[in-house]
């Protein structure tokens, strides 16, 4: 009897972190996440800096739990949508922000391209439900 | 050019006609190992095999390769080429036929060719060809092992980009009768060539590994013999307190070593430890395997083997090191393509197991308890947790292990080939483990270590599985790459390198160039990696 007991709650551990992971962490209600810059349409020459705005939430570490807080993920070029049960893709047009970045600098090749930022949680799973900026096009030169 | 020579028989000579024919040409120089031997053997039989071998496979396949057959000499041939790729081509296409014409027969028959080729001014008449080109393609065929192919710096330096092989830099050689050193490069011609070392090499291991066996199934009896008066009851109570359930998913299996790592220097205390129930974490169960390995290393009173023994180490396998084209032209990241040597070292056959990791995690020497399978890979590590790992390891088996470099990744990843994949320029289903890769889902992710095919070096999931980190900080580029195998590292680097493809990114990541960054300290749930032992 004590080793079944054992192996359920082993099992049950073991499936906690997923269970618990499955969907992200309430989102705050207002919480907005905007481009500082650049702008939706603006034209670009080479490298440029991008920033990131959040309000009514906290940027943190990955990794870090504490309430109401995040980490910054930028999707350029993306058009499949997000999978809520699943970790944001790492690759590279999931450019992640784990150590708690709120700018970093873009090369990207001349053309028409798409930006957005997601807030993932400690797992690096959206927020429920997803906390996503405006999905903003621009013109590199 | 000093003297012109016949190679054979050192003849000075060859003026009479009146404009020289010199040209450039690549000379392909082969012959018999062993011949006399063969000759002693069988006369007749060897004889007749050599000219069969001759008009069915060396002259056909010289003139394949748009090559002319010189001469032949009774062990011998030599052949010129316009275009040293082909050149080298016909050496390898020799080689690889002779392979099968031998499997058939037993080893003292074997006809094996040693063949060297070389880049030169010649000078060719109808029947023969003069020069110290020659001389040089010769002199590589003598050093040559039976079987090898050796090409010269001036080949190397034409096809190193054009054939899909590995080579071998043996560094610059003092041949008989020429001044100047001549650099020397082995071709590994094929990925069937590499897997012939690695059987060797898993010989031995396979050996050692079933010593190192019986020594400790020696020692497990002896152990139970000596304590079955004491404690009756231990091996047959694999029960343990409830108090310790926490533990339970770490501990599921005949898993790490648990407790006793960290205590392992002397072998009294760890006795001892067994013996009093109340103590909380080690299980009985753990306790009771775990001692007789270490009993048996005491009476040597070795501190090394000792600790060797309580570790799980991962699988490794020596890689002799080499140059090779790193990098690839289609992603900025991987550009340029540069030469890089890397030296001798060993590389992890699997990614870091969850089973191996958690004997580091259980000596509190690594940050986290990993869950899932044993043999699948551990993941969501951070750069800097891989480092602790490979610290740890380091320091309980007393061996240089450490992460790989990027290059060393690369080198290790490529497997002696030059293509997109290991197997080739085109994707294929069932090599490594990718997203959408396979008709067949998967529904446990990630899949166990070494499910899926091994490289040409025999290591596996390299493209696939886990990303895995390696030791360079993140370059945008390589431009301004050390190109000595090292790794590029600054003090302090927010993001590091990981390398190869995971299950959840596309078969494009799979690619041997392909590279990415990830934050030094931040951990992700694909991101695994590999550990390196310098040799």
């Amino acid at each position: 009897m004590k080793f079944m007991q054992r192996i359920v709650l082993a099992a049950a551990l073991t499936c906690l972190p997923f269970a618990a992971c499955a969907q992200g962490k309430p989102a705050h209600k207002e919480a907005l996440l905007y481009f500082v810059w650049p702008q939706n349409g603006t034209i670009i020459k080479g490298g440029f800096w991008c920033r990131f705005g959040l309000r009514n939430m906290g940027v943190t570490h990955a990794g870090d739990t504490y309430p109401n807080s995040g980490h910054h993920h930028l999707l350029v070029d993306v058009n499949e949508p997000l999978n809520p049960n699943e970790p944001i893709p790492q690759d590279k047009s999931h450019l992640h922000f784990g150590a708690g970045q709120t700018e970093a600098r873009i090369e990207l090749p001349p053309g028409k391209h798409t930006l957005q930022l997601v807030l993932g949680d400690a797992d690096h799973f959206p927020f429920n439900p997803p906390v996503v900026s405006q999905k903003i096009t621009i013109t590199v030169k | 050019m000093a003297q012109i020579r016949d190679i054979k028989t050192g003849r000075v000579g060859a003026p009479p006609r009146e404009p020289m024919p010199r040209r450039l040409a690549a000379i392909v120089a082969g012959d018999i190992s062993g011949y006399s031997r063969l000759m002693q053997i069988d006369e007749e039989g060897t004889h007749n095999r050599v000219k069969r071998i001759e008009r069915d496979l060396i002259e056909p396949s010289i003139v394949e390769h748009q090559g002319r057959l010189v001469k032949t000499t009774g062990d011998g041939f030599i052949a010129i080429f316009d275009s040293p790729v082909e050149a080298v081509r016909c050496s390898i296409v020799i080689q690889q036929n002779l392979i099968g014409r031998n499997a058939a027969l037993p080893k003292h028959h074997w006809i094996e060719y040693r063949i060297g080729v070389n880049l030169g001014d010649v000078i060719i008449e109808a029947d023969d060809v003069y020069g110290d080109g020659v001389n040089i393609a010769t002199r590589l065929e003598g050093i040559a092992q039976p079987g090898e192919v050796y090409i010269s710096g001036g080949i190397y330096e034409q096809i190193k980009h054009k054939l899909v092989c590995g080579y071998e830099s043996l560094g610059d050689r003092h041949v008989k009768n020429i001044t100047d050193p001549v650099r020397v490069y082995r071709v590994l011609s094929d990925p069937a060539a590499l897997q012939q070392n690695r059987k060797r090499r898993e010989g031995v291991l396979i050996f050692l590994l079933g010593l190192a066996l019986l020594f400790i199934a020696g020692g497990a009896l002896w152990y139970m013999l000596s304590q079955t008066g004491k404690l009756p009851n231990l091996a047959s109570a694999p029960v343990s307190p409830p108090a310790e359930v926490q533990q339970a998913p770490a501990a599921k299996q005949p898993a790490p070593p648990v407790q006793p790592a960290p205590p392992a220097p002397t072998v009294a205390p760890t006795q001892q430890q067994a013996a009093p129930q109340p103590e909380p974490s080690p299980a009985p169960k753990q306790a009771a395997p775990l001692l007789p390995s270490a009993s048996p290393a005491a009476p040597t009173a070795q501190p090394a083997p000792q600790a060797a023994a309580s570790v799980r180490e991962p699988e490794m396998i020596s890689l002799r090191g080499g140059s090779f084209a790193m990098g690839s032209n289609e992603d900025v990241s991987e550009k340029p393509i540069r030469q890089v040597t890397v030296k001798p070292f060993a590389m992890g056959k699997f990614p870091v197991s969850v089973q191996e990791w958690n004997a580091c995690a259980a000596a509190k020497a690594c940050g986290f308890t990993a869950t899932g399978k044993d043999d699948a890979p551990v993941a969501n590590v951070s750069w800097s947790d891989a480092k602790q790992y490979a610290a740890w390891l380091a320091e309980t088996t007393r061996k240089p292990y450490r992460l790989p470099s990027e290059a060393e990744w690369e080198y290790a990843a490529r497997g002696g080939t030059q293509t997109r994949y290991w197997w080739g320029d085109q994707f294929q289903p069932g090599m490594v483990n990718c997203k959408n890769c396979s008709d067949i889902l998967i529904t446990d992710q990630p899949v166990k270590v070494g499910s899926l095919k091994p490289n040409p070096f025999g290591l596996f999931d390299m493209g696939g599985g886990v990303d895995q980190w390696v030791e360079d900080c993140w370059h945008k580029n390589y431009q301004g790459a050390p190109a000595d195998g090292s790794a590029w590292i600054e003090n302090e680097c927010p993001s590091r390198v990981i390398r190869s493809g995971s299950w959840r990114k596309d078969s494009s990541y799979a690619r041997t160039a392909n590279r990415g960054s990830y934050d030094t300290n931040v951990r992700y749930p694909t991101h695994g990696f590999r550990v390196a032992l310098s040799l």
